[in-house]
């Protein structure tokens, strides 16, 4: 049950994927692991910048939710701030999570997230003061890990 | 309406071998995202309803149930709305399955080669009595093989006995003689695709290898010559290709890089072994130089100290070990008596300041006792006149006594006023007054 759905999702995603995202399977033989490359919404800091993102879905899918981490490093409220790059998503909680809900739409969240971060719902949360009380400077720092990372020169 | 456990109940009836998979399908038309469950994303297989309206698969919303049911309570969350759902309906709108079952779909033995288009509703029937590719057993009860239902015809016998083919002496089965015979015989002759003769089909391979008319690459293809000519002309571009006369050393470097590789992964390994030790040497390291601070300040007598401890410890490990870090400890060693003559030098340095401070405060306190000496006996002097001339009733040498006294007793005060003679001054009347009430 579960391979078939990812398949058919898999399919969908690399016929017409969704705008700024491009996805593949990191190995061939496995449907659970996928690699996502996600380009920096305009006009958020993370413009021009590509990330990879792992997406990595449990054998109980859809029934269980799949995890979602940024591979590339990230300044971001919502987004840990080390190698793994946690992703904190509330549709991807247990509890909160449906089968009915589609990979693509997990991924077009997440990088709604990157446009308009959730500093109420931060996994990081100096990142997200400074995003509350000193935009700028959080722009800024975004911008320059984006360009330290997530561009290649 | 049935509640939860009546519809588990229900699980024996679907799943049997024969059955096509539905899922598994290709779907030829597109189909309206409404009639996909929203669990395997599919168009609904046998749906059913929730009391919210949502429509499952039937086998899907099982799965779904004994994922989700929490053990105490006789509900789960509905997969798409989370409603606490404790009611199945099994019927749906008739419209709903209608369309599911109208979505054109491949037959299933498409890679056998039926071309067919069926609706999906059709698609088992299909299956079990119409499709030419389906395999079915043989008419002859003897013969365990299955055979292919359009090679059947109409005689209706067995046809899995082997016949010899007359060309290549081979053995075929009688059903597949047909096509051994137009197609696949290695003894059947073939056109050349490059220079037009007929060769067996057994020999084509060898042919083409040889055939000069063949189109073929470059023998320097792999360096990213993209000459392909025929396999004629092909000497003459190699006699002129600038690719093949570098083939050579290309190929060198490619060893040589080979073999550069090998031996960097070596030296990796050999570099991580290194970095073990000494990570090694560095925590014992520490250790040591924590037992030195400790212990307290004779630094090279306690890091030579710690050095037999250390070598104590890793006195099972290879010479060349203790070496280095007889080598490490020795460096420090060096480090800490470069840092003692730094101390040494800057605590001179202060000493030197220091003295030099209170030289100067000693010269100036010389001076003021001087000039309190000279104010004390320009003082004294008409005092001492007038002993003199009362001299009657006093001795002399008592009034020399009380003025050496005197004497003694200023610089008291000096010292401590400092080279300032302010204080000093007010003094003097209630120090005469006294005198004067003493005589």
């Amino acid at each position: 049950m579960s391979q078939k759905r990812i398949a058919k999702e898999l399919a969908e995603l690399t016929e017409s994927p969704p705008e700024g995202i491009t996805v593949e399977l990191a190995d061939e033989a496995n449907l659970y692991e996928w690699k996502v490359y996600m380009d920096g919404p305009e006009g958020s800091p993370y413009q021009k910048g590509k990330f990879l993102v792992k997406l990595s879905l449990p054998t109980g899918y859809p029934f269980k939710p799949p995890t979602v981490s940024f591979a590339t490093r990230i300044y971001h409220p919502n987004i840990t701030n080390d190698e793994k790059g946690s992703m904190c998503l509330g549709m991807l909680r247990a509890d909160e999570w449906k089968p009915s809900s589609k990979i693509s739409a997990v991924l077009q969240f997440a990088r709604q997230l990157l446009s308009e971060p959730m500093p109420d719902d931060a996994i990081e949360g100096r990142i997200a003061d400074q995003y509350n009380n000193d935009n700028n400077r959080y722009r800024e720092i975004a911008r320059e890990w984006t360009r330290k990372h997530a561009m290649a020169e | 309406m049935m509640d939860l456990q009546e519809f588990l109940a229900l699980d024996a009836d679907c799943d049997t071998e024969d059955q096509v998979d539905l899922r598994a399908l290709e779907f030829v038309s597109s189909y309206d995202s409404h009639l996909m469950c929203p669990i395997c994303h599919c168009p609904f297989v046998q749906p059913v309803r929730l009391q919210c309206d949502h429509v499952f698969c039937e086998k899907c919303l099982r799965s779904a149930i004994t994922t989700f049911r929490s053990a105490e309570s006789d509900e789960f969350p509905c997969p798409s709305c989370r409603t606490p759902t404790s009611q199945v309906s099994m019927s749906v709108p008739r419209l709903l399955i209608n369309m599911c079952d109208e979505i054109q779909v491949r037959c299933p033995l498409a890679g056998e080669g039926c071309q067919e288009l069926i609706p999906r509703g059709h698609i088992q029937a299909h299956v079990d009595k119409y499709c030419g590719y389906q395999l079915v057993p043989c008419p002859d009860e003897s013969c365990d093989k299955k055979t292919r239902r359009k090679d059947l015809q109409a005689e209706n016998r067995c046809r899995h006995s082997y016949c010899r083919c007359s060309r290549c002496e081979e053995d075929v089965m009688e059903q597949d003689y047909e096509e051994h015979d137009k197609e696949l015989c290695p003894s059947l002759e073939t056109t050349c695709t490059g220079c037009g003769t007929s060769v067996l089909q057994r020999t084509l391979e060898t042919h083409i290898e040889a055939c000069p008319e063949v189109v073929s690459s470059c023998a320097a293809s792999k360096y990213g010559c993209p000459t392909k000519i025929r396999r004629a002309e092909i000497a003459t571009h190699e006699q002129q290709c600038p690719l093949v006369a570098i083939g050579p050393y290309f190929e060198a470097q490619n060893t040589r890089l080979n073999s550069l590789e090998l031996t960097m992964r070596h030296l990796q390994q050999r570099n991580e072994i290194f970095e073990d030790g000494m990570a090694n040497i560095r925590t014992t390291l520490v250790e040591s130089s924590r037992i030195g601070d400790r212990n307290g300040t004779d630094f090279a007598d306690e890091t030579e100290e710690s050095a037999d401890r250390t070598s104590n410890v890793f006195s099972s490990n290879a010479t060349t070990y203790l070496l280095s870090l007889h080598e490490s400890l020795r460096e420090e060693v060096s480090q800490m008596s470069h840092a003692l003559t730094d101390l040494d030098a800057r605590a001179s340095m202060t000493i030197m300041n220091e003295c030099l401070r209170i030289k100067e405060d000693m010269a100036h306190t010389n001076a003021a006792v001087n000039s309190i000496r000279m104010q004390v006996q320009w003082l004294m002097n008409p005092r001492l006149h007038n002993g003199t001339r009362a001299g009657g009733v006093r001795p002399n040498a008592s009034t020399g006594n009380e003025s050496r006294s005197q004497l003694a007793s200023a610089p008291g005060p000096g010292n401590v006023a400092g080279p300032s003679l302010g204080p000093l001054r007010p003094r003097r009347p209630s120090d005469s007054g006294r005198e004067g009430t003493k005589l």
